[in-house]
Formats: C-alpha cells, sequence, structure tokens
C-alpha cells in the first residue's frame, strides 16, 4: 500500500484504491478521493501530480463511464411520438456509443428556433436524432434541437421507410414521392453514428465514410 | 473413502499444494468486445468470466434509487462447468451467491456517483472446482474496474479452511466438501475492510481467528496478482492507442 507513494512523479499507474498521498499535501482532482484525510485513486489509469497548485489526479485508462448529463450532445432514435413531445432513445452520448439506453424528451418548443405547427414537422418515430440536454428536472432527460447542428441526421418516410432526401425546403421520398417535414442537422445524411467516431467530421471525409444503410 | 487423507505425509495437499499457499491464479482484464467492462479468472480448476454493463438507465422503472446507482448482479454457472449437468436455470444457492457477491461489491463502488441508473454485473462460471464465490468476487472487482466505474478499492476475495484437523488456503472442491469447515472472505486491501464473510462447518474460536488471518494473507497475494492485470491491460491499451 505505501510503495505506491514512494515514487513521487506524475505518470505512476495506479488502479482503483491505490493510495496517492494524505490532504495535507495535495487536493484531491478528478479520478480521485479522500478518505479519513487519505487520498485513493478512484479509477485506474496514470497520476498528475501537479506540484504548483498541490492538486492530485488520475489520466484514466479506460472509458470514461458515460451517462447523459446537462449540456452532452447526445444520438438518439425516436421511439414514441405525442401530442407535443417526442421520446428518444438515447442510444449515443458525445462520441461514445453506450451499452444501455436512455430516454430522453423533446417537447415541442425545444424543437426548433423558429415556430413548428407540429411536432410531426420536427421528427418522426424511427428517425435518428443528434440533441442537446438542456434538464434534467423531474427525473428526465429534456431535449433540445435548437442549434444548427443539432435535428433529424437520418429521416425515414412514413409511408415506406425509405431514407428521405433533404430537397430545399422538404424532405421527399425517392421512393414513393412522398413530401414530408423535419427540423434537420446542418450535417443531415453525412453524419456518422457508429462507436467512437468523431462526433462533428469535416463534410468531406464524413462521406467518405459514410456506411451504407439500408 | 474416509480413510484417504487429503494432507500426506509430507503435509501436502491432494494437489500437491502446501498448507498455506493459492491454486495458481491467471487473471485477464478486458476479455470481452461487447461489455463495458470484463476480466476472466483461471484459479486452479476453477475458470469464470466477469462482465459489466451500464450505468444505464433502470427497468423496471421501482427498482431505480433518486440517489445512487443500483448494482445487478447474476451469479451463474454453465451447465457443463461440473461433473454432473447442472439445469441453467439459476437454483437457489446461485441466487444466494448473487446477492453475497453484490453485497460485498456494494461497499467498494461509487453508486451514488450515478444516481438513477443500474449497474449489471454478469459473472458466468464456466469451470467450477471449488471457492467459486471467492474467485467470482475478486474478477467481478476487475470487471468494474475495466469498466472504469468509480471505486474505493478493489475487492479481492479467498477462501480458508480446515482440513484433516489443519487450516489450509483456498480450499478446492473436494476440500471443501470433505473437509471440516469453510471460511470465504473478501476484503478491500487499501481500506482494511472485510466485505463478505461467510462459515461453512465448525471451528474454535481460535481457529476462527487464524482462518481470518489466514484468508486475509491470500486476499492480499491475490490483490497484488489483480493489480499486475489491470496495469498489464491500461498499458496495452496505452500501447494501442500510440500505434
Amino acid at each position: 500500500m505505501k510503495n505506491d507513494s514512494v515514487n513521487r512523479g506524475s505518470g505512476q499507474w495506479v488502479v482503483p484504491g491505490s493510495f496517492l498521498g494524505v490532504i495535507e499535501e495535495f487536493t484531491p482532482g478528478a479520478g480521485t478521493y479522500a478518505d479519513k484525510g487519505k487520498i485513493f485513486a478512484n479509477v485506474g489509469g496514470q497520476t498528475l501530480l501537479d506540484m504548483q497548485n498541490r492538486t492530485v489526479a488520475i489520466f484514466p485508462a479506460t472509458k470514461g463511464v458515460k451517462v447523459p448529463q446537462v449540456g452532452s450532445y447526445v444520438v438518439g432514435q425516436v421511439s414514441k411520438m405525442q401530442s407535443k413531445t417526442a421520446v428518444i432513445r438515447i442510444l449515443k452520448i458525445g462520441k461514445e456509443a453506450l451499452s444501455g439506453v436512455f430516454s430522453g424528451l423533446l417537447y415541442i418548443s425545444d424543437a426548433s428556433q423558429s415556430y413548428v405547427d407540429s411536432i410531426h414537422d420536427v421528427c418522426k418515430a424511427g428517425d435518428i436524432i443528434r440533441a442537446k440536454v438542456i434538464s434534467q428536472t423531474n427525473r428526465l432527460n429534456h431535449l433540445s434541437t435548437v442549434e444548427r447542428q443539432l435535428g433529424v441526421l437520418y429521416a425515414f418516410c412514413s409511408q415506406c421507410g425509405h431514407l428521405l432526401q433533404q430537397k430545399r425546403y422538404k424532405m421527399q421520398c425517392d421512393n414513393c414521392g412522398k413530401v414530408e417535414r423535419r427540423k434537420t442537422a446542418e450535417d443531415y445524411g453525412q453524419a456518422i453514428i457508429s462507436d467512437g467516431d468523431k462526433e462533428y467530421e469535416s463534410k468531406d471525409s464524413a462521406q467518405k465514410q459514410e456506411r451504407a444503410r439500408d | 473413502m474416509s480413510n484417504e487423507t487429503l494432507i500426506n505425509k509430507d503435509g501436502l495437499r491432494i494437489d500437491g499444494r502446501k498448507l498455506h499457499e493459492l491454486r495458481p491464479t491467471k487473471i485477464e482484464v478486458g476479455v470481452l468486445s461487447n461489455a463495458d467492462g470484463s476480466a476472466y479468472i483461471e484459479q486452479g480448476k476453477n475458470k469464470i468470466l466477469a462482465g459489466i454493463y451500464g450505468p444505464k438507465e433502470v427497468h423496471p422503472k421501482h427498482l431505480e434509487r433518486p440517489d445512487r446507482a443500483i448494482l445487478r448482479c447474476r451469479y451463474h454457472m454453465a451447465p457443463f462447468s461440473v461433473d454432473e449437468r447442472k439445469s441453467p436455470a439459476p437454483s437457489r444457492r446461485e441466487i444466494e451467491i448473487s446477492k453475497v457477491i453484490r453485497e460485498a461489491l456494494e461497499p467498494a463502488v461509487f453508486l451514488e456517483y450515478y444516481p438513477r441508473t443500474a449497474i449489471d454485473l454478469f459473472i458466468e462460471v464456466l469451470q467450477a472446482h471449488g471457492g467459486t464465490r471467492c474467485a467470482s468476487l475478486t474478477v467481478a472487482s476487475l470487471a468494474l474496474a475495466d469498466g472504469g466505474i468509480p471505486m474505493r478499492d478493489l475487492t479481492a476475495a479467498c477462501a480458508s479452511g480446515k482440513v484433516d484437523g489443519k487450516l489450509v488456503l483456498d480450499l478446492n472442491d473436494i476440500e471443501d466438501k470433505k473437509g471440516e469447515a469453510d471460511v470465504p472472505l473478501a476484503y478491500m486491501p487499501n481500506l482494511d475492510v472485510i466485505t463478505l464473510l461467510q462459515m461453512d462447518g465448525q471451528l474454535t474460536i481460535e481457529e476462527f481467528t487464524e482462518a481470518i488471518n489466514l484468508s486475509l494473507e491470500g486476499c492480499k497475494q491475490l490483490h497484488v496478482l489483480q493489480k499486475e492485470a489491470l496495469k498489464s491491460k491500461y498499458i496495452s491499451v496505452r500501447e494501442g492507442v500510440k500505434e
């Protein structure tokens, strides 16, 4: 236990529970916790000792735990439509795909900067959507799609299920010709939504990597 | 059978170990690609796989806690893990061990960091040869660490017991069944906290105290192996990033 602290310097590998120092010498930072005056690591990784500010933190070696928080950008699928809200199954937070799902709620007034008649002009069940968590009151993740990069990433025809093509002011299905409306993100049809990809790719590299969706 | 000795004249046990010796143990971290965290342990003839998923939304909703995450644990033995085929349905014993493992891990995990979520822990015993609850705990704690779940400490677990009138460390299946007593114990080495203590059989108070100390020594040895396994995983990840 004590031998972990013998070598003082950044970059030491530690595991959860490794002893890092005492609270008299350091302020516990990210990835650490203090218990009875001692500081321990709570995740595995490398130590970061800041001798100027006397803080100790851990640079984690594992991918971090992802839960939706106010301000996080999420990607999900619209699972249910109600008269003024859309229920969204959050599948990805930031750039990491989740193993489970969280649910989020998109209310019509948080959907677009301009006035929209109906939530059905914003998204429809089955669409892939990018949104931001704006509040977590009442144990719900309230989402917003007001920003330019937020909104529907992939929309599917409500009649035949094919991918909708974005025309100037409308969405059109190439298969059956149906015309619909959506609040689209600026990179509609080009976003990459698999795990670990960069959240906002530049447009040409996004096109190269775009996988065929059918 | 009762005449057959479990400890021979030279003081060696049926698998050739000394009285206070652990079984040869191999631990690997990060073996499942789809799990958020995973680990695998081979302790003697035990082969156990653990995986964690989450934190994720709790279903059914009434299980969720407004102030902390819930830890759900499933200890399961594969039908082929023992000599006689075991029904794959969770038995009474498995349900109890799931509970015992969950309660032994809960003090180690910062559940309050992720309110209203669930962390699912799955432990699959592929081959059982005594002391699987302890080995499961050891490996489950590593799976949680691999998943990046904040923890107060790693939990190591090890049993000791009384065989042929002598106290021995890390009982195997035969010693467990024919021996006089068995004391499984889980321990957080850095915090010096015992999170699981059970006893099966009969011991005097002196023997019991000695058995606890023996188990603690075993846990400390296992903790060293746990740290090595985690660090080698971390370093391999870091090298993978550089490439």
